[in-house]
């Protein structure tokens, strides 16, 4: 009876993984809805605070939230206006300037794609994303 | 022994089939828009093969680029309908996936996550996109690399800056690669030109800057 039940579980659960198998398999390639981040390129706010003047505050967030409130100095840089905002970014840029990007929480991906872009496409060092987003700046404001 | 099986799997069968639920044709959307589009438009359609209405309680994006919309508040038994999510692509390259959250009354599936993929065609890859020299640097040219995209084909480019300090010689080197090497006159002064990459019968423009920039900050 035991033997039966457990051989009919294993059957079940059998089953079940045969999709589990066939979606793994099928989205190999697929990325994450999230860019990979890796632990050397996060800061968290008590860091970048200790970082002083020699830190550029960049704000990936929309243009309306921005414009409601951003960290003090912080540069607007978002994906919707990249093109444009983008060079007005770079005329602040200098060489051993510390870069640090947020968007709204720690949820948001937006920081992480301006952050990828920033060292990938203009080829920048020291780019960092913070951890927590705004939220967390907030917190320790 | 398969008695027991058969039994579990149809009564499974008789409560999905009973409870209101929306069945949804695709929970993940693949879109394709042309390099001129603004905007990626996902259609998600639903179903409720239920007996009881469901009732959506929210709708949101994952992000303030996306926006979603639903055709009705309440979904009567056997009715269908769709949520319109709308990628608002902006300056995004590449890949780029976002999710619409949908929150109903269902007990049993209240969160459905629904995910729109939409693979941005890119004209022209630049690499670098910003070159830059430190004041007093010898003012040797800078390359930076244009590579045109799998799906299109841009015989030439023309290289424009804004800036008469800093010039621009476009190379063309074959299986759609272009090299241009920028120049600035001298590197005393803290200038900067914004460089404009245009391919042959394109609109789209495409940028790149260069500066002059003050030495770096000593810590």
């Amino acid at each position: 009876m035991t033997s039966s039940l457990v051989r009919q579980v294993l059957i079940l659960a059998a089953v079940a993984l045969i999709p589990g198998v066939g979606e793994a398999v099928y989205f190999r390639h697929k990325i994450s809805w999230r860019s990979a981040v890796l632990p050397s390129e996060m800061v968290t706010v008590d860091q970048a605070r200790a970082w002083g003047g020699n830190v550029i505050w960049v704000d990936a967030r929309p243009d309306e939230e921005f414009a409601r409130d951003h960290v003090p100095d912080a540069i607007s840089l978002n994906e919707d206006r990249w093109n444009d905002l983008l060079s007005q970014f770079l005329v602040v840029w200098s060489p051993g300037k510390k870069v640090v990007v947020y968007c709204s929480s720690l949820s948001c991906n937006a920081s992480r794609e301006v952050a990828r872009r920033l060292r990938r496409e203009a080829q920048l060092p020291d780019v960092f994303v913070l951890e927590g987003g705004w939220e967390a700046w907030l917190k320790k404001r | 022994m398969k008695t027991p099986i058969v039994a579990f799997a149809l009564s499974i069968l008789i409560s999905l089939s009973a409870r209101a639920e929306l069945k949804w044709e695709q929970t993940t959307l693949e879109l394709h828009p042309t390099a001129a589009d603004k905007q990626a438009i996902g259609h998600f359609k639903y179903q409720n093969p239920g007996k009881t209405p469901v009732r959506f309680k929210s709708v949101h994006a994952s992000c303030g680029c996306t926006t979603a919309q639903t055709q009705k508040d309440e979904v009567p038994a056997g009715g269908t309908g769709e949520i319109t999510a709308t990628f608002n692509i902006g300056d995004r390259t590449g890949t780029q996936v976002k999710t619409v959250t949908v929150e109903t009354d269902d007990p049993t599936n209240t969160k459905t996550v629904l995910t729109l993929r939409t693979i941005i065609p890119q004209q022209l890859e630049i690499s670098p996109t910003f070159v830059f020299w430190k004041q007093g640097d010898k003012p040797d040219p800078k390359t930076i690399t244009v590579k045109v995209g799998k799906d299109f084909t841009v015989k030439h480019i023309k290289v424009t800056s804004s800036s008469p300090d800093f010039q621009a010689k476009v190379e063309e080197k074959g299986n759609g690669e272009f090299k241009i090497d920028v120049q600035p006159q001298e590197t005393k002064n803290l200038i900067a030109s914004t460089l404009t990459i245009q391919p042959e019968d394109s609109q789209k423009v495409f940028y790149a800057t260069a500066r002059i920039t003050n030495s770096p900050t000593v810590q």
